[in-house]
């Protein structure tokens, strides 16, 4: 028996998806998670084309097919990944679930988000009939809402590879028990030549959506060591005005002040 | 192991039992949920026999195969993908029966702990199990065995650390783990050429 709403190609998917409004299902494991039931799957572990990993020069792409299992064994997987991913739930879970139901997902606490967000990756979405890649920062309307239209797919992340080297990841208080002290961070910090030449922070479950300010980050770009050490103090106020917590929830403020710990660690011990 | 079955009644687990069973008549109902609710027929090898079944693609593959399918041996201890009670093999794939669609399994070949117990591999951890008396109430073991099974098919010479992240989305109240991860060391040595 063929069940229509397990497409065996990415052209059926998305012609089932110009036609009806279908809940596009990866791994499950934010999905199965509500007991709503009735909803309307459209299965998409049986299309081929999703679920490559390639490993260009400067750029490393995830199929929205691929699980975290297969992302651990991927040779060039970057070490970020890597690391994030280890430290999502337990195997079982790791064998199914993928980066772009992480992605598409739109919680704030999405592990694998926070990386691409870090990493300004880019979100490939198609339908029967368009094509577009949208960088991460612009995929989000809100908590749980995304620019995704209702007949398109995201096929594939694209994690620029160059700024990835320098990074920490850090998660605090992950254990579900703990879930309200949870944040998790990612630091990006490439120095070239005594100067700082790229910067990224990011932050997740503190607000809305991952939290990352390029503009706060410019602040130190291109200064040298010495210039960015100045400076420094200015940059961690610039993110504790920025930083909006979730209203209405008590542990906001802790999460924010872990947060702004996070990023005085990382920036004085990159900047010495 | 089968002393661990018939300890399975007791009054908690009836009642996480008896909460499974409310959620799965809503389940096999065509219920008044969204007009969107289709009824799918899914066939797929179960336990080596070709069976299928009909209902509501998103239902909980956990509900089917518990309270429709009867294969109580698939336990259940917290529906979110948390406990591992629940724990089969999706292709030979460790996967919680919580967090996968019924709709997901057309086509592919599910195995609970009542088909691997018919098997050499199960034979060795059964007995490892029972040595090390790694089975205390025995809700976590169905779930843990297949844990196993998924870490030794996969890595036949775990490291105690391997072990332990083979086994680290299984829950359990009683033992404190010790004993189980022995008894899965032991199995690695003693199933030697098995798996
Ligand atoms: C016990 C447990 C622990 C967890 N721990 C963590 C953790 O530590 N960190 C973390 O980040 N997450 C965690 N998760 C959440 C979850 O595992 C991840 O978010 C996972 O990456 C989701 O991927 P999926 O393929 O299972 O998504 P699904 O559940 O299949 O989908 C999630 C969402 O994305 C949409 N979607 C999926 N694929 C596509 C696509 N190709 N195009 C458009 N939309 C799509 C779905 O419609 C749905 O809205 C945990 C979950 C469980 C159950
Ligand atoms: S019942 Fe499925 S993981 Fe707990
Ligand atoms: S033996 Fe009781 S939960 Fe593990």
């Amino acid at each position: 028996m063929v069940d229509r709403y397990a497409p065996t190609s990415l052209a059926a998917a998305l012609d089932l998806m110009a036609h009806e409004e279908l809940v596009p299902y990866a791994g499950g494991t934010d999905l199965m998670v509500d007991e709503a039931l009735g909803r309307p799957f459209v299965f998409l572990h049986g299309i081929e084309e999703l679920k490559g990993i390639t490993d260009n020069e400067d750029s490393f792409i995830v199929g929205a097919g691929v699980t975290y299992r297969e992302l651990l064994a991927h040779p060039a997987t970057p070490e970020l990944l890597k690391e994030a991913v280890a430290q999502i739930a337990a195997p079982a879970i790791r064998n199914t679930a993928t980066l772009a139901g992480n992605i598409a997902n739109a919680s704030p606490k999405g592990d694998g988000a926070l990386v691409c967000f870090a990493a300004d990756a880019e979100i490939v979405l198609r339908s029967a009939e368009t094509a577009r890649r949208v960088p991460i920062a612009s995929f989000y309307e809100g908590r749980g809402k995304t620019v995704r239209r209702p007949d398109e797919l995201v096929t594939a992340v694209i994690i620029p590879k160059k700024h990835l080297a320098g990074y920490r990841f850090e998660k605090v208080g992950a254990r579900k028990a703990l879930a309200i002290s949870r944040v998790s961070f990612v630091g990006l910090m490439t120095i070239e030549e005594s100067v700082v030449a790229h910067l990224a922070l990011a932050f997740g479950a503190v607000e809305d959506v991952v939290a990352r300010r390029p503009a706060i980050d410019a602040m130190l770009i291109g200064k040298t060591i010495e210039a960015a050490r100045g400076a420094a103090e200015e940059y961690l106020a610039a993110w504790d005005e920025a930083i909006q917590p979730i209203r209405g929830r008590v542990s906001a403020e802790y999460r924010k002040q872990v947060c702004l710990n996070l990023a005085r660690d990382f920036i004085t011990c990159r900047l010495g | 192991m089968s002393k661990t079955q018939g300890s399975s009644h007791d009054g908690a687990t009836a009642a996480v039992m008896s909460a499974a069973n409310e959620a799965v008549t809503t389940a096999t109902l065509p219920t008044t949920a969204a007009p969107s609710v289709r009824a799918v027929s899914v066939s797929f090898v179960l336990n080596g026999r070709e069976v299928t079944w009909e209902g509501d693609p998103s239902a909980k593959l956990l509900d089917v195969l518990r309270d429709d399918l009867r294969l109580t041996g698939v336990k259940c201890g917290c529906r979110e993908g948390e406990c591992g009670a629940c724990s089969i093999l999706l292709d030979g794939v460790l996967v919680n029966s919580c967090m996968v669609a019924a709709g997901r399994v057309g086509g592919t070949e599910v195995t609970t702990i009542e088909g691997y117990c018919t098997t050499e591999r199960f034979k060795v951890l059964d007995a490892t199990f029972a040595r090390r008396s790694a089975v205390q109430c025995g809700y976590c073991i169905p779930g843990m065995v297949l844990a196993a099974e998924a870490l030794l098919s996969a890595n036949p010479h775990p490291t105690e650390e391997e072990v332990r992240t083979g086994i680290s989305g299984n829950l359990c109240r009683c033992t404190g783990y010790n004993a189980i991860v022995d008894a899965i060391l032991d199995a690695s040595k003693e199933g030697e050429g098995l798996w």
